[in-house]
């Protein structure tokens, strides 16, 4: 019986399909096996023992005990707790993320009328993203938005006497906001490089028959940023819902004052590693996770009535 | 943040072996290498000290190493759990009141009689030092000191606004006053007479306490009810009316640590926190502290007090020579160099040895601690039972229902309703 070696492997014989994909694509699969080796074990390991966890009464000392949906159903029918999380983190994610992307694209606008410099202006405004999510600018917001801070010391200046920001429950919540503001870097960058890819001459045709500014902006650049937009609220709000230092910082550890900046992760983690509840955590975590999905799914399910591609 | 410190003390070896012996070591049984891992929680004066003394013990025993780290009380206990769970816990470990029966009960800690008194030497503990580290039966922590419950107090404020250190005859009514006064006599900026105590768990229980009340019961239970908590947060409510403590957007910036505290941050003339902590606030604050009981609720009230052991060291299950940690805590607790350097940083120490030879060489704040421990008299009562689980997470609840009354989200009322509603539901879960 004759071969025929398959025009793409010409020099391969048939031993087995496994043999010959392994030929063809050993080397990639090779490249592949670190990440695939960390994906295995510390992703999706520990991911599916926090599934098993989740149905188990379990106190980090003594082994696991299996009790079904316990901790869903007390989630669900009798925890205070849950409720306010969610409500601050549903606050923070709706108001955080416009905010962060209007923000982002203003500034990302600004950079993109040619200026000089402008790779340092992109790296300076860049920088708190860097810095973003570390202990270091939590201790900073701090010291800025203390009872004594440097904000309501430059407001003393204009005679008004702000309050203790971060430890007055009905603002706290705002200066976490402002600090993922202030952290508009990344999607800046995205929006930049989205802005350039929008052919001057629409612009000038645009001109040419009289809109202004505004209407240029409405009816050219958002709509063929749109792509970009949508891009960048996912990867946001998937960022958002996972916020976990600013609060954890600000607050002491407590989401306080009175739950006001208790974080979904922040709650998830007091019951996790304060009072040892690590399968009614795993629990709050699953449900974290499938919450997230939903949000990203409805993103993409509604993208193709307003995101708009070229081709 | 860790702090890590891995010297070695090197000494001759015949020096070596003599000093072992000096510490009536069997000298074989560190024959090779042990290194073993200290964790402990605590401020930056606590770390100084510790440090020192496992340096001198390295230096007294070749051959053994001891590792040091050292974290915040909030982030200690998260850390020791998944270290423990991780079956990588820290041989010796120290130890809390609240704690050691949930460790002990679950097997992660060694049991210590074994190593009385030959290694391990309390020969001259007070029998209820002893007590206060076993768990049904057996020795599981060695206490490093006795404190109690304490305020803290600004003297140069005090004298500022024209006050008086009160004596232990202090009520709640004239510690109010005395607190509007240093308000009313505004000598700092931002400043108060009192911190706002409503949300200070041993503060409560010490109230409690006076009225023939307790946090817990033997069996584990709440051993107060609605009205008491609702007296506790309309007495702070008054507090803060009349402006004898600070107001609930400052005392949210307290995170209990010691830096933390409206003392430390220069906010109010009184903190509340335990007497040896004194060395640690003396330590962080330039104005002169000294330390007071709480007051009491009718002037011939007592008992809320109580004598006891202010932290342990344990050692793990998973301790691989716990003989070689045993004998690093007997240094700790009876060598008289290491008690020097110790101070009462953790407590008035256990020994009477070392009570003795300490004496003479306390500073004042030092001096002040022990005193103060001694001098409690009639406000001093039983040590009450251990608290039950759960009590760590209605300490936390305490704090966030304290906050919703001095915010105003709750009345004093339904405040108290919600915190004793809530606090039943954590214990029944457990």
């Amino acid at each position: 019986m004759t071969t025929i070696a398959s025009p793409a492997s010409p020099y391969v014989p048939t031993r087995g399909r496994l043999a010959r994909v392994l030929a063809r694509n050993g080397a990639g699969y090779l490249f592949l096996l670190p990440w695939f080796i960390g994906f295995l074990g510390l992703t999706a390991g520990p991911a599916l023992a926090s599934l098993y966890l989740s149905f188990t009464d379990f106190d980090l000392l003594t082994s696991p005990r299996w009790i079904g949906a316990a901790n869903y159903v007390r989630i669900a029918t009798a925890d205070p707790r849950f409720i306010a999380s969610m409500q601050v983190t549903f606050v923070y994610v709706l108001l955080s993320v416009p905010l962060k992307l209007a923000f982002a694209l203003l500034v990302a606008m600004a950079l993109n009328r040619g200026m000089k410099g402008l790779p340092w202006y992109r790296a300076i405004f860049y920088l708190p993203s860097l810095l973003g999510t570390s202990v270091a600018i939590a201790v900073l917001w701090r010291q800025l938005f203390a009872g004594n801070g440097l904000v309501n010391s430059f407001l003393a200046n204009f005679g008004i006497e702000g309050p203790s920001w971060i430890s007055n429950p009905n603002y706290s919540l705002y200066t976490l906001v402002v600090l993922s503001v202030w952290q508009f870097g990344s999607p800046m960058i995205i929006f930049l490089a989205g802005l350039r890819q929008i052919p001057q001459d629409m612009y000038e045709a645009a001109s040419l028959d009289g809109a202004s500014k505004w209407r240029q902006f409405w009816k050219i650049t958002l709509p063929l940023l749109t792509p970009v937009v949508f891009f960048n609220a996912v990867v946001q709000t998937i960022e958002a819902f996972k916020a976990f230092t600013p609060a954890f910082i600000i607050s002491g550890g407590t989401g306080g004052p009175i739950n006001s900046t208790l974080f979904y992760t922040l709650y998830l983690y007091q019951e996790a590693f304060g009072f040892f509840r690590m399968g009614y955590a795993s629990a709050l975590a699953w449900i974290l996770l499938v919450i997230v999905a939903l949000f990203t799914a409805f993103s993409f399910l509604t993208a193709r009535y307003w995101v708009h591609y070229d081709d | 943040m860790t702090f890590r410190i891995n010297r070695r003390g090197v000494l001759a070896g015949g020096a070596a072996a003599l000093s072992a012996s000096a510490l009536g070591l069997p000298g074989t049984a560190f024959g090779q290498e042990t290194r073993l891992r200290l964790m402990w929680w605590g401020s930056q004066p606590r770390a100084e000290r510790t440090f020192e003394v496992s340096n001198l013990f390295m230096e007294e025993t070749p051959g053994v190493t001891i590792d040091g780290e050292t974290v915040g009380w909030d982030d200690y206990w998260p850390r020791l759990a998944t270290q423990v769970a991780g079956r990588n816990a820290p041989d010796i470990i120290q130890m809390d009141y609240r704690y050691i029966f949930e460790y002990a009960r679950r097997g992660a800690l060694a049991q210590l009689e074994s190593y009385v008194p030959d290694t391990l030497n309390v020969s001259d503990f007070d029998q209820a030092a002893l007590d206060g580290g076993s768990v049904d039966g057996s020795l599981y922590g060695i206490s490093l000191g006795a404190n109690s419950s304490a305020m803290m107090i600004n003297m140069a404020a005090f004298e500022e606004a024209g006050i008086e250190i009160p004596d232990n005859s202090l009520t709640f009514d004239e510690m109010k006053r005395i607190g509007e006064e240093i308000t009313k006599a505004g000598k700092r900026q931002n400043f108060y007479g009192l911190s706002d105590g409503s949300r200070v768990e041993p503060f409560f229980e010490n109230f409690l306490r006076q009225r023939g009340k307790a946090l817990y019961t033997e069996d584990g239970q709440l051993a107060f009810d609605a009205e008491d908590t609702r007296e506790w947060f309309q007495l702070w409510a008054d507090m803060r009316e009349s402006k004898a403590c600070v107001p609930p957007d400052m005392q949210a910036l307290d995170k209990n640590q010691i830096e933390t505290g409206m003392v430390s941050l220069g906010h109010a003339a009184v903190s509340y926190a335990h007497s040896n902590q004194l060395v640690g606030y003396q330590t962080i604050n330039k104005d002169p502290i000294v330390m007071h009981a709480y007051p009491r609720v009718a002037p011939d009230a007592g008992g809320g007090h109580y004598r006891k052991p202010s932290m342990f060291f344990s050692v793990s299950a998973q301790c691989e020579n716990p003989e070689a940690a045993a004998a690093y805590i007997s240094f700790f607790v009876t060598d008289p160099a290491a008690a020097e350097i110790l101070d009462v940083e953790r407590g008035v120490p256990e020994s009477s040895a070392v009570r003795e030879s300490l004496a003479p060489k306390l500073d004042e704040t030092g001096r002040a601690a022990v005193e103060f421990i001694g001098g409690l008299g009639d406000l001093a009562g039983p040590l009450p039972p251990p608290p039950p689980l759960g009590a760590g997470e209605i300490d936390k609840m305490l704090i966030r229902v304290s906050e919703e009354v001095a915010f105003g989200q709750h009345t004093p009322q339904s405040g108290a309703e919600a915190f004793v509603a809530e606090a039943e539901s954590i214990l029944s879960r457990g």
